[in-house]
């Protein structure tokens, strides 16, 4: 099972943890979601006055969104609304907060971890590596970025964008009195945490400051309201494509039936190859540039069936006609090149 | 595509271990309390529901950005019989 759908959660009145993984002692945590099998997850840390950090890395990407305080990073001061991300193997420079610091840290690969090191990894995506100031950094653009549009209203800044997948990390707001009388899904799992302000759902009623979510694909949302402004982070896990409808009483599945029929009306000749005979495998279909893009997507992973762990690949059963099965009676398990 | 770190990352360390066993457990009460939350405000969003398809008959519904199209009430999706669910 990937993380499961947690909304609304609002995380102010709950407490935080110790920390006691090497490199997080000092600081203090919240759980606001968790994939119970690969351990990725969003947390609120709390990092406290005096806390320290040698250089190190993470064997996962990790995203850092900082809500008030300072933390130095090297000769860099991350300060309320810094946005970074630091991919997996990546040696991020020595952490200090002088005065304590809360931040949102996202694994998404693992659970949270830190191996001491000056030097990033051989295999680290350096490219990857973002840092800067959302607030300061990035202008506020029309939400119509994604067509199907939101309502005018809903204004976004694009932080990150992952080309494979076309997952996405942003800041949004939405403006006082802002409405939107639909309801949307999505193919991708969306995630949000509200910086300042409350908004409304009509499935969920109001989410305020501190309030969060993590919902999967193909799950209803909205209508939408907000009567004073809210700014927000989120993200998404794939591409977001905004299904809108106005059927209150729809699930998952007939969503995604929906979304289906639509792939089928608009690109018919993909569709048709996709169900036909021997293609239908979870793996997903060779693509020539990218050619182990299944295990290296958390969502390809899970439509996959399961999470090859350090490496592992295997075989499957092939009937074609359904879920994958796990693995062969007897099938061994390999190691990959 | 080249091997990836995370493709090498050492074996989980029994504190890490630990840390998801019992987070894992937190989440599931957090999950139950969402959806008991939810469940608790059934009635409200059926009004909610009822007046949102109000608008949808009379103002119409927003079809893409500003753009928005009336559905004459005949047309309206009916509530099915038992039930209904937010939290899956």
């Amino acid at each position: 099972m990937a993380r499961p759908h947690i909304e609304p959660y609002v995380e102010l009145n709950d407490p935080f943890r110790k920390f006691d993984i090497a490199g997080f002692k000092g600081s203090h945590y919240k759980v606001l979601s968790l994939d119970t099998d690969t351990g990725a997850c969003t947390l609120k840390v709390r990092f406290d006055g005096g806390y320290r950090r040698k250089p190190g890395l993470s064997y996962s990407d990790i995203e850092i969104f900082v809500l008030n305080g300072e933390i130095r990073v090297g000769k860099e001061v991350w300060r309320e609304g810094h946005y970074a991300m630091i991919p997996a193997g990546y040696a991020l420079e020595a952490i200090s907060v002088a005065q304590g610091a809360e931040a949102l840290v996202m694994f998404n690969d693992g659970e949270p971890n830190f191996e001491e090191s000056a030097e990033s990894h051989d295999l680290t995506l350096r490219d990857a590596f973002t840092s800067l100031n959302s607030y300061d950094d990035r202008p506020w653009a029309p939400g119509n970025l994604v067509t199907p549009s939101v309502a005018s209203g809903c204004l976004i800044k694009l932080l990150r964008y992952e080309p494979l997948t076309e997952a996405f990390s942003f800041l949004y707001c939405m403006t006082p009195r802002f409405a939107q009388d639909n309801i949307s899904y999505h193919d991708s799992a969306e995630e949000s945490y509200h910086i300042w302000g409350t908004s409304w759902m009509m499935q969920f009623g109001d989410l305020p400051t501190g309030g969060y979510f993590w919902r999967p694909a193909y799950i209803n949302h909205g209508s939408f309201r907000c009567k004073y402004g809210t700014i927000a982070f989120g993200r998404t896990d794939s591409k977001l494509h905004n299904y809108f409808h106005y059927n209150p009483w729809t699930n998952p599945k007939q969503n995604l039936l929906r979304a289906a029929a639509q792939v089928y009306r608009q690109r018919p000749l993909l569709y048709n190859w996709t169900v036909s005979d021997g293609h239908n495998h979870p793996h997903g279909p060779p693509d020539f540039q990218h050619a182990n893009y299944f295990d290296n997507d958390p969502h390809v992973r899970d439509l996959h069936g399961h999470y090859h762990e350090a490496g592992i690949e295997h075989d499957h059963d092939h009937d074609h006609d359904g879920a994958p099965k796990a693995r062969k009676a007897g099938g061994k398990a390999k190691r990959k090149r | 595509m080249a091997k990836r770190v995370q493709d090498v990352r050492p074996p989980r360390k029994p504190d890490a271990e630990k840390w998801l066993r019992e987070n894992v457990t937190e989440q599931k009460k957090r999950y139950a309390a969402i959806v008991r939350e939810m469940d608790g405000i059934e009635k409200e969003r059926q009004r909610w529901y009822a007046e949102f398809l109000h608008i949808v008959s009379t103002r119409g519904w927003n079809v893409n950005g500003d753009q928005r199209m009336v559905v004459p009430v005949k047309d309206l999706p009916k509530r099915p019989k038992g039930r209904s669910k937010v939290v899956f």
